[in-house]
């Protein structure tokens, strides 16, 4: 990677990690998303194809890190962007199943440093409260954003930025020592690849304790399973199916919460 | 003369809030001096006096959290009770008994029916979409970040309207029984799609086969290497894919029930995944 593209992706870390300033709507929601992480490490290191490609994986692996807050099991942002170019730069001559393994393990270690850095920005960030409050003692309306946005920016630039700076140019100085593709034991590349495919189960099982509140609901769930194994339905084609369902299913529960009077 | 919020206030306010409501997260205010900062020109514009101004812009920077996207009707709320205490229609009190009042269901709301919702179905929508083709996989990564940022908005400004016009009455009507038929029917649509989810992209592969060469009496003629058995077809001749419902189902009922952590879960896949692996070299399906 070039600094160009060193520095890019590290303010896409930045922005795409909790409370940036472009908003957490913008940010963690979407440029934290890995199908868009992947999409901008592929437009940045020109390969938008091998990006995707292991940024759908990346997507369904971490679909049920969703809650920002006191425990974010893994900081998305660092863990996609890292794992995608990760496995770009790494992955050259390999094949689809262990590039995908690849960036599973970067964005493991990516998500390791980010969970750090966030707990060093949760930290760092307590001490601005008594800023706040000499501010709002004075009745100062004006310098409220002085605390929130930019002390809190401050901090959570650094937090993200320059991290990210080091974790990737130790990724490109690794890359360009050795052709990793060679050096890698096959077996490794194959339990990446196992790997790879199990931790699915892991978003989808965080986003089922979301979901799953009744007993009969796994019924429902299992509906979704069997469109897919028995009937061959495509994902998207599953999502319309479950669109007109719901429908069908808030029709009947409004009409009976009508009928009782609620 | 009574005091009103202007629409041009009432804006900055909110694009404040949906902005910078993160900006400075920590363990004692929470979002606590990213609301003070979204209040303070609701503030400067509702109280003349510095002492009153002080006060309100305390009662703003202590504790609060929410979900913040779908959680901006407290901050329509609040402002229409700061409107009303700038009045002398409301106490300062009741204001922020109030806001402690909002943390809790419209964290709620928000992380099930918003975040834990509607952001897997879309972007199921869009890696489905990604999938389809792969010249135009980004189309799926674009649409999110137009349909998602620009829809959040609208409805994170429509709460915070009606948060202000309706106040407590508001939330009240908002949380009654068409709330809980709407979350119902959220819950029924995510579960669908977690389930073709969880068909299409979990893999677990039993790897265990019985290589032999066979003697193939018709022809006469020895066929070398043949797998005879497939541990792997057998079980999903009994249930399709069962084992990455079974491995999704596992996982679910650690992390729920058994209160295990991400971190520990990863171990357990990556623990299988090697032990997977190594069965599968044994017997031959890895070569």
């Amino acid at each position: 990677m070039s600094s160009i593209q060193i520095i890019l992706i590290a303010l896409f870390i930045y922005l795409g990690s909790i409370g940036s300033i472009v908003g957490n709507t913008i940010g963690w929601y979407t440029l934290g998303r890995p199908i868009v992480a992947s999409l901008v490490v592929g437009v940045i290191l020109g390969d938008v194809s091998t990006a995707l490609m292991v940024g759908v994986p990346l997507q369904i692996m971490y679909m049920g890190n969703v809650t920002p807050g006191g425990a974010v099991a893994w900081d998305l942002s660092y863990a996609t962007y890292i794992g995608v170019a990760g496995a770009l730069v790494f992955g050259k001559g390999l094949d689809s199943a262990q590039v995908i393994g690849l960036a599973v393990v970067f964005a493991g270690i990516g998500g390791f440093v980010g969970q750090f850095m966030w707990n060093i920005s949760y930290a760092a960030n307590l001490p601005l409260n008594r800023f706040a409050n000499k501010f709002a003692e004075a009745g100062e309306t004006k310098k409220m954003y002085i605390p929130n946005l930019v002390l809190g920016q401050l901090i959570g630039f650094a937090a993200r930025f320059l991290p990210a700076i080091l974790v990737l140019t130790t990724m490109t100085t690794a890359s360009a020592q050795a052709d990793f593709a060679t050096l890698i034991p096959a077996w490794v590349i194959t339990t990446l690849g196992v790997f790879g495919g199990m931790m699915a189960a892991l978003g989808m099982g965080i986003i089922l304790s979301f979901l799953l509140k009744k007993q009969y609901h796994i019924a429902i769930y299992l509906v979704g399973f069997i469109l897919v194994t028995y009937f061959g339905l495509g994902t998207m084609a599953v999502a319309v199916v479950a669109i007109l369902v719901s429908i069908l299913y808030y029709v009947a529960v409004s009409k009976q919460a009508d009928q009782r009077g609620v | 003369m009574t005091k009103k919020i202007s629409a041009k206030t009432l804006k900055k306010s909110f694009f404040t809030w949906f902005f910078w409501n993160g900006c400075s997260q920590q363990a004692e205010s929470m979002l606590g001096m990213a609301f003070g900062q979204a209040m303070a020109p609701v503030i400067d514009e509702l109280y003349d006096k510095k002492e009153d101004k002080a006060a309100a812009l305390k009662r703003h920077i202590t504790l609060f959290n929410t979900e913040s996207q779908v959680g901006s009707i407290c901050n329509g709320i609040v402002c229409g009770l700061e409107e009303a205490n700038a009045n002398g229609e409301c106490t300062p009190e009741l204001i922020s008994s109030v806001k402690v009042a909002l943390i809790g269901p419209t964290s709620a709301i928000g992380d099930s029916l918003w975040v834990a919702t509607i952001i897997p179905i879309l972007l199921t929508i869009s890696l489905s979409i990604s999938q389809a083709s792969e010249s135009t996989a980004w189309l799926g990564p674009v649409l999110y970040m137009i349909v998602y940022p620009l829809g959040t908005c609208a409805l994170s400004w429509y709460l915070f309207k009606l948060g202000y016009k309706s106040g407590l009455e508001g939330i009240q009507g908002f949380m009654g029984s068409k709330l809980s038929s709407l979350t119902d029917t959220m819950t029924v649509l995510g579960l669908i799609v977690v389930g073709a989810l969880t068909a299409s992209f979990v893999n677990v592969y039993l790897p265990i086969q019985i290589v032999r060469d066979v003697f193939d009496a018709t022809t006469g003629t020895l066929l070398e290497n043949q797998v005879i058995f497939n541990a792997n077809n057998v079980v999903n001749a009994i249930f399709p894919k069962i084992l990455p419902l079974g491995l999704t189902l596992v996982v679910y009922y650690l992390y729920s029930k058994k209160r295990w952590s991400p971190m520990k879960l990863m171990g357990l896949i990556l623990a299988l995944a090697c032990l997977f692996t190594f069965v599968g070299y044994l017997t031959g399906v890895y070569a």
